[in-house]
């Protein structure tokens, strides 16, 4: 997974690996926001509160994956530690209300 | 629960729930169907050189730093002289577009599984659901969503937080995006969405591949012609002694 | 069945590393495999193609065909089989049968690269370099950022004695990949081996980058020490400022060598990082 590197500062990264990285992190990431998504939708959680426990789930979601990946030693899986969280939240998020609107209906409207 | 509209429970089984489903399954079957029906494009060996000429000069532009200076301005004059390899004349092949018959078929066979179900199923479903209130968003949400969530009902002081059949069709086909990669992996056809929008580049202007090579040849040779040769090993020995 | 799990794995293992274990392959075909292929599900034609890679490669040509014939089932039309059977005729020596068939298909499909490429490794196995280099310079006219094919050319002209050519193909390979401290490596040999001032001087800054990529490459540390030097030798009216900093280079990388056989004195890790300068 990670790579070579050089006792200078300068490190190298191999590109196939960190898309490679990136793409089962994203894939995980959906996953959480459709599993977040039904919770919160069985929870019957309304309002903020929903976008709160969103937050929850995303931030707690990337402090596991950085201590899966070692405190220390993310920078070799990882180039940012930002991007990682940050990256495509917007599309998680919909997939989270799409869950999230789905599971409330059908548990908590009829 | 601040349910102050009760709904009919048989709603949930009969319009809610079927939404859902009709429209994952239909973007499972598209994915199939495009599968099926994709043909294998045909490649021209000038196109395919052209692609890679323009990765072999990316490569020099980027990591030129890593060989001697001579070899670097070699290179460069074989890309940019006069009749080097950046300033080959190519025929439009824009023109071709239209005449070449494998072109049609394969814009026809995008619209049939990209455009087509769409309208059919929109439109179905639009005709079978219509005017019903199937469910609502646990966030409350100002007036101005009405038109989006309450397609096909004019309940002018009905809270904006109820959305309709129609509205609930159209969250699915674009919220269900990401459960797609889930399921089918990344790179799938059913993301109706985003072919949507590479069609509109299409007919916008040029498709993905770089039809005329004219305009990467260019950039190309601009980016070559502006690169300034920085040998990266010049000092190595000094720096590697000094440890 | 448990076996026949653990020898998918193994066999999946092989063709992500690239590793060219055909003896074990075909051992593991012939331990599990070959009563298993109805299981192989997903994988099956994959496994299939690695099996007949690696069966003429140990020239066991009974089980080539046998994969051959399973995977003509199923794709009676496809050019990629086609290729494996010209592989296996090669392997058996049949080079006219395998050129006809790669002919064919290039006929057919002129953007096939593997068939080319498979017409290139006959004529190197008929020790017609000159006709391969001229089929190889072709095929990357049209494929130029093929990175084997660039690292196939260099090694056809090394065998020809052509190192200005070989270097140009090896200052190819470290375009696409710069950070590959074998490649440096092999730059800095070839340009060793070429001889004059200027390439030693050239040879003697690479092999530092060697090492700078890789601190243990020993051959860098040896490379340097030979280069420093013949420099020293070949030139008689170096200024002294210039010779005093050579002989120092000299000295410091004898002295690095000399500590790191200190280190590590013992046969089987001389051996390891011998391996690991095979390119």
């Amino acid at each position: 997974m990670s790579n070579k590197t050089k006792n200078e500062p300068v490190i190298a990264y191999s590109e196939l690996a960190i898309r490679n990285n990136l793409s089962i992190v994203e894939y995980c990431r959906t996953s959480l926001a459709a599993v977040s998504g039904c919770t919160a939708g069985v929870l019957g959680l309304t309002g903020s509160y929903g976008a709160i426990f969103f937050i929850l789930a995303v931030t707690s979601f990337w402090l596991m994956l950085l201590c899966k990946a070692g405190v220390d030693s993310w920078k070799k899986f990882f180039i940012s530690r930002k991007s990682l969280l940050l990256n495509g939240l917007f599309g998680h998020f919909f997939t989270y209300i799409l869950c999230w609107t789905f599971i409330y209906g059908m548990v908590h409207v009829y | 629960m601040t349910a102050d509209l009760i709904v009919d429970p048989q709603i949930r089984f009969w319009v809610f729930l079927p939404i859902v489903i009709i429209t994952f399954l239909v973007g499972i079957l598209r994915h199939y169907v495009s599968m099926l029906l994709s043909s294998q494009k045909k490649v021209e060996v000038q196109q395919l050189a052209d692609s890679q000429l323009i990765l072999r000069a990316r490569a020099l532009r980027e990591n030129c730093g890593y060989i001697p200076k001579n070899s670097f301005l070699i290179r460069r004059q074989a890309f940019n002289k006069e009749d080097g390899y950046l300033m080959q004349k190519r025929p439009p092949v824009t023109q071709n577009m239209m005449t070449d018959p494998s072109m049609m078929t394969d814009m026809l066979k995008g619209n049939l599984t990209n455009v087509l179900p769409m309208i059919i199923i929109g439109g179905w479903i639009n005709w079978m659901f219509s005017g019903f209130i199937t469910t609502k968003v646990p966030f409350p949400l100002t007036l101005r969503f009405k038109s989006m969530l309450q397609r096909g009902i004019e309940l002018s002081h009905l809270d904006a937080s109820w959305v309709s059949s129609a509205s609930w069709y159209f969250l699915n086909v674009f919220g269900l995006r990401s459960i797609y990669t889930l399921v089918l992996g990344e790179n799938n056809a059913a993301d109706q969405s985003r072919q949507m929008q590479e069609q509109m580049q299409m007919t916008g202007a040029a498709s993905v591949m770089p039809a005329d090579p004219k305009v990467p040849f260019k950039a190309e040779w601009e980016g070559l012609e502006i690169v300034e040769h920085q040998w990266k090993l010049a000092d190595i020995e000094k720096e590697m002694l000094q440890e | 069945m448990g076996n026949f799990k653990k020898d998918l794995e193994q066999l999946k293992r092989y063709r992500e590393n690239n590793d060219r274990k055909s003896r074990e392959v075909v051992q593991l075909w012939e331990n599990s495999i070959s009563v298993n292929i109805e299981n192989l599900g997903k994988e099956k034609h994959i496994v299939l193609e690695q099996v007949c890679i690696a069966a003429a490669d140990t020239f066991r040509l009974n089980i080539a065909q046998r994969c051959i014939q399973e995977l003509y089932r199923d794709f009676p039309n496809s050019s990629r089989v086609r290729v494996l059977e010209s592989m296996v005729y090669e392997a058996d020596e049949n080079y006219p049968k395998a050129l006809q068939i790669l002919n064919d298909i290039i006929k057919h499909d002129n953007t096939n690269s593997a068939a080319k490429k498979r017409k290139i490794a006959i004529f190197k196995a008929l020790g017609r370099y000159p006709e391969a280099i001229k089929e190889l310079t072709e095929y990357l006219k049209t494929f130029m950022a093929d990175v084997e094919a660039w690292q196939e050319l260099s090694e056809l002209y090394l065998n020809e004695h052509d190192y200005s050519k070989a270097a140009f193909c090896v200052e190819e390979l470290i375009l696409h990949n710069p950070h590959n401290h074998l490649l440096h490596q092999r730059y800095a040999d070839i340009k060793y081996t070429h001889g004059g001032i200027e390439n030693l001087e050239i040879a003697k800054t690479y092999y530092y980058q060697t090492l700078k990529l890789n601190p243990k490459n020993i051959r860098a540390l040896f490379g340097i020490y030979l280069t420093t030097t013949a420099l020293l030798n070949s030139q008689k009216n170096m200024p002294q400022k210039k010779k005093d900093s050579a002989q120092k280079a000299a000295e410091w990388s004898i002295k690095q060598i000399k500590k790191r056989y200190a280190e590590e004195n013992n046969v089987d890790h001389i051996q390891k990082s011998l391996a690991a300068l095979e390119i």
